[in-house]
C-alpha cells in the first residue's frame, strides 16, 4: 500500500507547501550552519532565479503602470498609475475579445483533453501484447508537443485540400477551409489540444495501476456493474490523479500560444476568432509596440490563472478523494 | 572554525565566477588595434545574403580595417528581434528596415538623422531620384537610405489567360474594368478572376489617391469613413459578382508571405503585389506571369522605397557605418553584385548599368514596369507615420470581417475607421 500513499498524496501536498516552506525558512536560525551551506549550494539556482526570473518579473510589474514602448530609452519612460489597466478593463474591445476566446478555449480544450487522456488510459491500462508500443504510440504527440512543425501539420490537415477534406469526401460530404474560416479556426486549435493528451494520459496511466486490485474484487462479488465499479471505484480513487492534472492542464489551456500564432500567421485570423489572450499580449508588445501596456496584460493573466487555481483547490475539497486514511 | 570561513569562501566564489563570466561577455567590440567590427542585420533569404555577403567582402577588401559581424533571417520575427536588441540598446550598427516601421523607429531616434552626412557628402544621394531618398524623411529628418526602389504591381497568369484565349489586363483599365474582365476571364479559365484586395493597404492607398484623397496627411489619417465604405462596397459587388475567390482564400492571400500569393497557389489569376516582388513569385510558379499597374490612373502610384539601410543612433561607428551605406548604394561594383534583389537600384547611373546587364525575364519585366512608370508617377507620399503596423492589421481585420460576412461594408468601415484613428492618434 505504501506506493499508493505517496503517489495520490503527491497532489495533496501542494496546497501545504506555502507553510511548510516557512517553517523550512524559519530553521536556519537554529542551525545556522547547515543553513549557510544550503544556501551555498543553491546560489546557483537562486541567482538564477532572480536574474532570469525575479528581476524581469519586478521590471514587468513596473513597466506595467508605464507607457514604455520598447524602442524608446528608458529615460523616456513616463508612469501613468492605472491607465494601462483602466484601459484593459472600460476601453479595448480587443481585450474583452481575447479572453472569450481564451475561456471558450481553455473550458471546452481542457475537460475533453482529459476524458480523451482517462478514456486511452483506461484501454491501455489492459495487459495485452503490444500495450507498451500503444503506449508510446499515443504519448508521441505530446512530445512533439508545442512544436511549430505539429501546428503546420495541422495547418495541412485541416486546410481546403487537406487530408479532412480528402476523407469527408468518400462519403460525399464537402467540406470547408477548416482552419480559414472564422467560425471553425477555434475549433480546430481545441481539436489539436485534445489530440496532444499524451502527459495527464501517462499520469492516469500510473494512477490507475495504484487502484488497489481488491476494490475491483470486492465491488464484483457485491455484483457491480462495470460502469458502478468504474463510478464508485476508479473514479475516486483517482480524484487525486484527476484533481493534480485538472490543475495542470487548465492553466497550460490558458497559456495556449504557440499553435494559434502558427495557425493564424501570428495574426491572431481570421476576424479574430483565434485572438488567444497571450497571441493578443505578444500583437500589444511588438506589433504595436505597447510594451507597458503588454506587462499589464500579463500580469492580469498571471492574477487570473492564479484566481483560477485558487477556485480548483478550494472545489477539490468537495471531490478529491485520498484513500490512505491515517489522517 | 575552519568551515564557516570555507563556506565563506565558496560562497564568494559561486557569486564571483558568474559576475566574471558576465565581465568576459561585455566590451567584445573595444577597436584597440584600429579596426573596426560592424554589426549588420537584414531580412531575407539565401540569395540576398549571399550578394549582400559578397559586397561587404568587396568593401572589406578596400577598406581591410572594417570587418562586419552579419545577421539575417526571414521577414517573419524579423522585427521582434530588432525591437528586443533595441529595448537592450544593442541594435546592429546598421540595418534594414521599410516604411512599415520607418517612422516607429524614426520619431522614437533610434535611427541616426543622416541629413548631416548628406550634406557634407559622406551621403552621396545626388544620383537618387528626388521623391526616392525624401522618402526617407521622418519629422524632417533623413531616418534611413533607400536602398531600392519599387512600386504597386497586379502581377497576372499570363500562361492560364492565354491558354482560355483571354486579353490581359492593361495599365490603366478602370477598376469597374478589372472587375468586368475578373468576371468573365474567371468565368472561362476556372479559376476566380482577382484576388480581393479590400483588405490590402496598398491598393486602398492607390484607389484613395486616384480619389483625391491620401492614406495619411502626415500623422492624420487622409481619408473619411465613407471613403472606406466605397471600397468595401466595389469589392463586394465583385465578390457578389463571382469576380473573387472565395473569402478562406482570400485570408489565406492576405498573407504577406510570397508563397501564399493566390497567383503562386493557382488559386486566382492575379495578386497585388510590389513590381519587385515579381522574381520571387515568378519562382514559385511553373505558369509564366505578367505585371501591369494597378488599376485606375497610374499616377497614383508613386517611387516607393522598397526598403533602407538606418544606423543606428547608440552605434560607436556611425561615420563608418555610413561610409558603408554609401558604399553598397553609389558603388559601381556592389551595385553589380546586388542587382534588384532589394528593389531598383536607387542610384539612376547604377540602375542603367544593372537594366542593361539582367537576363531573368521576371526581372525585366518588373523593371520595364518601372520604366515606363517613371514618367507618370505621382507626387510621393510622406512615410507612413508611427502606428501604420496597427492601421494595416485592423484593415485586414475590417476587410475580412466583410469578406466572411459577419459584417456589412459599412460596419466594417466604421471598425476600421475608429480603429486606424485611434492606431495614429496613439
Amino acid at each position: 500500500m505504501s506506493p499508493v500513499a505517496v503517489s495520490t498524496r503527491s497532489p495533496a501536498h501542494r496546497p501545504q507547501s506555502g507553510p511548510a516552506a516557512s517553517q523550512r525558512r524559519g530553521r536556519p536560525a537554529r542551525h545556522s550552519d547547515d543553513g549557510r551551506a544550503g544556501y551555498v549550494f543553491l546560489a546557483p539556482w537562486l541567482l538564477g532565479l532572480a536574474a532570469i526570473t525575479a528581476i524581469p518579473m519586478l521590471m514587468s510589474l513596473y513597466l506595467s503602470f508605464t507607457d514604455y514602448d520598447i524602442l524608446s530609452p528608458w529615460s523616456d519612460v513616463t508612469w501613468i498609475g492605472l491607465d494601462n489597466y483602466r484601459e484593459m478593463f472600460t476601453a479595448d474591445p480587443a481585450f474583452w475579445h481575447a479572453v472569450r476566446v481564451t475561456l471558450v478555449f481553455a473550458l471546452i480544450g481542457t475537460p475533453l483533453k482529459l476524458g480523451a487522456a482517462l478514456g486511452v488510459a483506461m484501454l491501455l491500462n489492459r495487459s495485452f501484447r503490444g500495450s507498451g508500443v500503444f503506449r508510446g504510440l499515443f504519448y508521441l504527440p505530446s512530445l512533439l508537443g508545442g512544436s511549430v512543425a505539429v501546428a503546420m501539420i495541422w495547418r495541412s490537415i485541416f486546410d481546403r485540400t487537406g487530408a479532412v477534406n480528402a476523407f469527408l469526401a468518400w462519403f460525399g460530404i464537402e467540406g470547408k477551409a477548416w482552419v480559414n474560416d472564422p467560425s471553425t479556426a477555434l475549433g480546430t486549435l481545441i481539436l489539436l489540444a485534445i489530440w496532444q493528451f499524451g502527459a495527464p494520459m501517462v499520469i492516469f496511466l500510473a494512477g490507475l495501476k495504484q487502484v488497489p486490485v481488491e476494490l475491483y474484487e470486492a465491488a464484483e462479488v457485491d455484483g457491480a456493474s462495470p460502469f458502478r465499479k468504474f463510478l464508485s471505484v476508479t473514479l475516486p480513487m483517482l480524484s487525486p490523479v484527476i484533481f493534480f492534472n485538472l490543475v495542470l492542464e487548465t492553466i497550460h489551456g490558458f497559456q495556449g500560444f504557440t499553435s494559434a500564432f502558427v495557425l493564424s500567421g501570428g495574426t491572431g485570423g481570421p476576424v479574430d476568432s483565434t485572438l488567444m489572450y497571450t497571441l493578443q499580449l505578444y500583437l500589444k508588445g511588438f506589433a504595436n509596440f505597447e510594451m507597458g501596456y503588454a506587462s499589464a496584460m500579463a500580469w492580469v493573466f498571471l492574477l487570473a490563472i492564479g484566481l483560477v487555481t485558487v477556485v480548483i483547490f478550494r472545489t477539490g475539497r468537495f471531490w478529491v478523494h485520498y484513500s490512505d486514511g491515517d489522517d | 572554525m575552519t568551515a564557516p570561513r570555507m563556506m565563506r569562501g565558496l560562497m564568494a566564489a559561486v557569486i564571483a565566477l558568474p559576475l566574471a563570466l558576465l565581465g568576459a561577455c561585455g566590451g567584445d567590440d573595444s577597436s584597440s588595434d584600429g579596426k573596426t567590427e560592424l554589426t549588420f542585420f537584414w531580412w531575407g533569404g539565401e540569395a540576398r545574403a549571399k550578394l549582400t555577403e559578397q559586397a561587404l567582402a568587396l568593401y572589406t577588401q578596400k577598406h581591410p580595417d572594417i570587418t562586419f559581424k552579419t545577421t539575417w533571417q526571414a521577414n517573419q520575427g524579423y522585427f521582434d528581434k530588432l525591437a528586443t536588441l533595441t529595448a537592450g540598446s544593442d541594435a546592429p550598427d546598421i540595418f534594414q528596415i521599410d516604411d512599415n516601421y520607418l517612422a516607429e523607429y524614426g520619431t522614437r531616434n533610434v535611427t541616426e538623422d543622416l541629413t548631416s552626412y548628406q550634406s557634407s557628402g559622406k551621403l552621396d544621394l545626388t544620383k537618387f531620384p528626388e521623391g526616392l531618398w525624401k522618402y526617407g524623411l521622418v519629422d524632417g529628418k533623413l531616418a534611413g537610405m533607400a536602398m531600392g526602389e519599387n512600386t504597386q504591381g497586379l502581377v497576372f497568369n499570363k500562361t492560364k489567360l492565354e491558354a482560355a484565349k483571354q486579353e490581359l489586363p492593361k495599365t490603366g483599365m478602370s477598376w469597374e474594368d478589372l472587375i468586368a474582365w475578373a468576371q468573365k476571364a474567371g468565368a472561362a479559365t476556372k479559376v476566380a478572376g482577382t484576388m480581393d484586395p479590400s483588405a490590402d493597404y496598398k491598393a486602398l492607398w492607390v484607389w484613395l489617391r486616384q480619389n483625391g484623397k491620401q492614406f495619411y496627411n502626415g500623422n492624420q489619417l487622409g481619408f473619411a469613413k465613407e471613403d472606406v465604405q466605397k471600397w468595401f462596397e466595389l469589392w463586394k459587388g465583385a465578390r457578389d459578382a463571382k469576380a473573387t475567390p472565395t473569402a478562406d482564400v482570400i485570408h489565406e492571400g492576405n498573407a504577406t508571405d510570397i508563397t501564399k500569393q493566390t497567383v503562386v497557389t493557382g488559386k486566382a489569376l492575379t495578386s497585388w503585389v510590389w513590381a519587385n516582388q515579381m522574381p520571387d513569385i515568378q519562382k514559385n510558379t511553373k505558369d509564366t506571369l505578367g505585371v501591369v499597374a494597378y488599376p485606375g490612373d497610374p499616377s497614383a502610384q508613386w517611387a516607393r522605397a522598397s526598403m533602407y539601410f538606418s544606423v543606428y543612433r547608440g552605434s560607436k561607428d556611425k561615420d563608418a557605418a555610413v561610409d558603408v551605406i554609401n558604399f553598397l548604394a553609389n558603388d559601381p561594383e556592389a551595385g553589380k553584385i546586388l542587382g534588384t534583389d532589394r528593389g531598383l537600384p536607387s542610384n539612376l547611373d547604377i540602375r542603367k548599368q544593372v537594366e542593361a546587364t539582367t537576363t531573368d525575364p521576371a526581372m525585366k519585366a518588373s523593371i520595364a514596369l518601372e520604366s515606363e512608370l517613371l514618367p507618370k508617377f505621382g507626387t510621393p507620399p510622406s512615410v507612413p507615420p508611427k502606428g501604420h503596423s496597427t492601421v494595416k492589421t485592423e484593415l485586414v481585420k475590417a476587410a475580412e470581417a466583410a469578406q466572411f460576412g459577419t459584417v456589412t461594408p459599412a460596419q466594417a468601415a466604421e471598425q476600421f475607421f475608429t480603429a486606424a484613428q485611434a492606431a495614429v492618434a496613439g
